[in-house]
């Protein structure tokens, strides 16, 4: 199943796409698609596309890693945020191509709100933190922030799935990212 | 100035995750551009978005997958020409589709009021710009479905809140109000609806066929 070459939770991931935004460095490429392509893959099938289109959506989305390397900010974010926000949005395109009647497409954009003092403490950019504070949600509110991102499900569908009223979902939701405000707040 | 009224927070988790249609999406990313707040909030969304991803398990890609990828690096590559479309300066900025609406599809639907649609009509839900002139009032109504708006230039009063630029605002049909735009200039919002309005009074249902919103 696992095709891990290497490094699982290296914090030199970020350098890597510097690296490439710098200098079109080729073997940073390399190293950085081994260790994402086979996740975003995982995401995707999760939302519900067959391997061929995750794969595909995979491919595409490191990518535009390489394309888009330049404008990467490791002061910003982590490497694992802007990936999972490039696969999120070349997904949503996708997705609005195929199924949506549009006028127009919007453009590949990552979040891109002014920047706040808070943010650029840095403590986003802590994906150990980060890790540590969703490890400490609670079972429950864990599970509905899980059901968020990896299942293509609006919240009254997941209300159905978990067998809760849609104000139980929104209040677990609640909870949970004031308890992971709190916990990134707390100091290192 | 800073917007004083904010998506509730299953919204921008829905924002965050990916799990809105592209109107709301609109709306929503309309008013995280001019509120520093909700920005670091889906910020950190998103950064447990990434976390999440980091910790999946991996599914094996194709034996040449990184082949393809490296060889795809070799590849003339053609940039494609972010459009010119001008900013309107008095409007809190807005995505490139926004603007353009507004530009090429404007219609004037009644004296003072000008309504352009952004995205095309999907199962009944739309998502359009929507100008009216200072002073001027809604007339009385409810939703069918739910509402999204944020201001991008101006403001309106709503029972004792004024909006402004910036302020996001969702409505359902819980909500029956008669937003009256403030003196000092012209509204202009971007408005996502799931359904038509509902005109509660005379005024409404003569001014709803013409508006057609």
């Amino acid at each position: 199943m696992s095709t891990a070459l290497g490094v699982t939770a290296d914090p030199k991931l970020s350098e890597l796409i510097v690296a490439i935004g710098e200098r079109k460095d080729r073997e940073a490429f390399a190293t950085l698609f081994n260790h994402f392509a086979p996740r975003v893959k995982s995401y995707l099938m999760r939302l519900g596309a067959g391997p061929e289109a995750a794969e595909e959506l995979a491919q595409e989305t490191l990518f535009t890693v390489w394309r888009r390397a330049e404008a990467y900010d490791p002061g910003r974010s982590a490497a694992s945020t802007w990936i999972f926000t490039i696969a999120r949005n070349l997904r949503i395109d996708l997705a609005r191509r195929n199924r949506r009647p549009v006028l127009t497409k919007d453009p590949f954009e990552p979040s891109d709100g002014p920047l706040s003092p808070e943010s650029a403490l840095g403590a986003l950019q802590n994906t150990a933190k980060i890790t540590a504070a969703v490890a400490l949600l609670s079972p429950e509110q864990s599970q509905v922030i899980r059901l968020a991102f990896l299942s293509d499900k609006p919240h009254t569908e997941i209300a159905k799935v978990l067998g809760v009223p849609l104000g139980t979902v929104k209040s677990r939701i609640r909870l949970a990212m004031a308890r992971l405000r709190g916990l990134l707040e707390e100091g290192p | 100035m800073t917007p004083r009224y904010h998506p509730s927070e299953e919204r921008l988790l829905e924002h965050a995750t990916g799990t809105l249609g592209s109107g709301p999406r609109l709306v929503i990313a309309a008013h995280l551009r001019a509120c520093a707040a909700c920005s670091a909030e889906v910020r950190l969304i998103e950064a447990v978005g990434g976390v999440l991803l980091e910790n999946l398990p991996l599914t094996t890609l194709r034996a040449d997958a990184l082949a393809q990828a490296l060889a795809r690096l070799e590849r003339p590559q053609i940039d494609t020409p972010a459009g010119m479309i001008v900013q309107q300066p008095e409007w809190i900025s807005v995505a490139p589709v926004v603007l353009d609406a507004a530009r090429r599809r404007r219609r004037w639907a009644a004296p003072g009021v000008w309504v352009a649609p952004v995205t095309g009509v999907a199962g009944g839900a739309r998502t359009y710009l929507l100008r009216v002139g200072p002073g001027m009032s809604i007339p009385r109504h409810t939703h069918r479905g739910s509402e999204l708006i944020c201001v991008l230039k101006g403001g309106y009063a709503d029972g004792g809140a004024v909006h402004g630029p910036g302020d996001f605002a969702e409505s359902d049909d819980s909500v029956e109000h008669t937003p009256v735009i403030t003196t000092d200039g012209e509204c202009v919002c971007l408005v996502f609806a799931d359904g038509r309005l509902v005109p509660r009074d005379w005024v409404g249902r003569l001014f709803q066929p013409i508006v057609r919103i």
